[in-house]
């Protein structure tokens, strides 16, 4: 009976987990650039985009992971093609915290790389569970 | 990171110990003991940097050197991986200055602050003061008055007495300067410096208008001295030949400039001495006097604007005769009297200290001065004590002590609660109480207590005198 079920586990797990390590992300980041404001020099006008970037993509994770959620349970591509483009949005400031942040760290450059590629594992199963889903 | 070596110091010698000098040779290396720089690196924050290792081998015979570059690999995870901001971690070298860039540097540095963001200063004082208007509107102390070709001219001497016509006038330091001017009586119309003209035809910038110099009074000065003072004072005098003599020759130019409370000027006026000059004359000597008035002011020498400065005479004043005391305080009108002599005055020591020759002698008090001075009487017995003890009296106040001290350098008479009134006080030396009975006490001392205090802003306090007490301290004339 595993052929009507078409949701994928994988995919489930996946967002799961990514949910979790969003939150521990999101809050290393954000003490990570307080150290840096206190420790380095750290003009306002270049804290500001890089305290926004980061709220922003906080703002798109939420209703991303939760159309994934959706998408998948119900078997519906229209959430699920919805959360896939909100996770290009996703990539694309991950990218500009990994490349293009004042002072970019070591323990950042890990926490952006974990996170990119469990962005990028993701937007594989959710297009196979959107083909799985179509056909 | 080759090439840095922070312990040469002398240029061009080899440094005892310095492993990564490179005016040391072999020979100095083999004598050194340790190196005392052993790493040179750049920021230890960056997570892998280039690091120069310098060491001595003192296993060799002789001692050498060993210099190796190594990459120095910061273990933190907080190490810095890169950066996109490049006045990061480095100090920024200074622009060397060029033609092309020396204006901008000049902006940016040659104030007597600089801050790190120019940019952000700027925006703030063009959204408070529109850069034009600042420029002549609002004149500070010592700050040169601009005219329309240059600036107000107070010709004085500089370096000899010959007069410099280049010295501009400051705003508010008021000067009077003496110097000399050759001239020639054949050719006193053509030169510019004897002509009315000279000194009035540019006019003042100040805020939106020019202010034009306007002729206060012309006083004509004879050969011999004699001065006259002209009826009607419109009518411009230039010089010219007449009888072999140079008449209407400037001799002295005197300017009073009024301005507001805020620094703009809003008159200015010129008052002219103008003399004959002689065939035999070679040189003139011209006198100049600059006077800066605020608008609705008395012209009272100032003690300070506002705070008192220190070495100007205290001002004191009296309340005019007739009016009862709780009326001050009604009619604001009222003005006490303070012109230059009515200062706060103490007894002036003279050579001889004889008490009675010294008492036209007063020394002005000075903000900020202790004084103290004295004077020596001898008694005889045949002298009177009440009519001894009201002389003393005089000697020690004065003639005309006054009732009030202005509290600010600038307080003006009709400003009745800016004075401060002096308290006085009386003093006896013995207090024993079965000696007041028939005895009559003469005055030994006067001692005048002023309390000043700094009011305003911290960053620039003005001194406020806020009370003044004199002491007369009497003893008792012993009877022979």
């Amino acid at each position: 009976n595993n052929h009507s079920q078409l949701s994928s586990l994988p995919l489930q797990i996946l967002l799961y987990v990514n949910g979790i390590y969003y939150i521990f992300y999101f809050l290393a980041t954000l003490a990570m650039i307080i150290y840096k404001s206190q420790v380095f020099s750290y003009p306002d006008d270049l804290l500001a985009p890089d305290l926004a970037v980061l709220f922003l993509m906080a703002i798109l994770e939420v209703p991303r992971l939760y159309l994934g959620f959706k998408g998948n349970l119900t078997e519906a591509e229209g959430p699920l093609g919805l959360s896939l483009g909100l996770t290009v949005g996703s990539v694309v400031l991950c990218v500009y915290l990994l490349l293009w942040q004042t002072y970019v760290l070591w323990a950042d450059v890990l926490l952006n790389a974990v996170l990119l590629s469990a962005y990028g594992l993701e937007s594989g199963l959710k297009v196979t569970a959107i083909a799985a889903f179509v056909s | 990171v080759a090439r840095l070596c922070v312990c040469d110091l002398l240029v061009a010698q080899c440094d005892v110990n310095c492993c990564c000098d490179p005016d040391c040779s072999a020979e100095d290396f083999s004598l050194f003991t340790t190196c005392s720089v052993p790493v040179v690196t750049g920021d230890s924050q960056l997570c892998s940097q280039k690091a120069a290792v310098y060491s001595l081998d003192v296993e060799a015979n002789p001692p050498e050197r060993i210099f190796k570059l190594i990459d120095q690999v910061n273990p933190s995870i907080f190490c810095i991986h890169a950066t996109n901001y490049e006045q990061a971690l480095y100090l920024k070298s200074p622009e060397i200055p060029t033609p092309e860039n020396f204006d901008q540097l000049l902006d940016k540095f040659g104030g007597a602050t600089f801050s790190a963001e120019p940019d952000s200063w700027n925006l703030d004082t063009d959204a408070q003061n529109p850069p034009d208007a600042n420029e002549t509107s609002r004149y500070e102390y010592g700050v040169p008055v601009q005219t329309e070709d240059a600036f107000l001219r107070l010709p004085s001497p500089v370096v000899s007495s010959w007069c410099s016509d280049a010295n501009p006038a400051g705003f508010l330091v008021n000067q009077a300067t003496k110097c000399i001017r050759s001239v020639s009586v054949e050719k006193c119309d053509s030169i510019q410096a004897l002509s009315m003209l000279f000194y009035i035809n540019s006019s003042i910038l100040a805020s939106v208008f020019q202010v034009n110099i306007t002729v206060q009074s012309i006083v004509v000065q004879s050969l011999n001295g004699m001065r006259t003072l002209l009826s009607s004072s419109d009518v411009l005098r230039l010089p010219m030949v007449l009888d072999e003599l140079c008449i209407n020759a400037v001799l002295g130019v005197n300017y009073h400039i009024t301005h507001t409370d805020t620094g703009e000027i809003i008159e200015a006026a010129a008052a002219f001495v103008l003399g004959a000059i002689s065939k035999e004359a070679l040189s003139i000597e011209q006198s100049f006097e600059i006077s800066f008035t605020q608008e609705n002011t008395q012209p009272v020498p100032l003690s300070g604007n506002p705070g008192y400065v220190v070495g100007l005479p205290v001002r004191a004043g009296f309340q005019p005769q007739g009016y009862p005391f709780p009326a001050a305080f009604l009619f604001a009108a009222l003005a006490l009297s303070s012109n230059k002599h009515s200062q706060l005055t103490i007894l002036h020591s003279t050579s001889t200290q004889d008490c009675l020759a010294a008492q036209g002698a007063r020394a002005p008090v000075l903000f900020g001065y202790n004084m103290i001075s004295g004077c020596k009487l001898r008694i005889t017995a045949a002298m009177k004590c009440q009519p001894l003890a009201q002389t003393l009296l005089d000697v020690l106040k004065g003639q005309s002590f006054p009732e009030y001290v202005a509290s600010f350098g600038n307080s003006q008479a009709q400003d009745v609660l800016d004075w401060v009134p002096i308290t006085q006080l009386h003093i006896s030396e013995q207090m024993i109480s079965h000696t007041l009975q028939g005895s009559c006490q003469i005055p030994v001392s006067l001692g005048i207590e002023v309390k000043w205090t700094k009011y305003g802003s911290l960053v620039n306090p003005q001194a406020r005198i806020v009370n003044v007490t004199a002491t007369i301290t009497t003893t008792t004339l012993k009877q022979v």
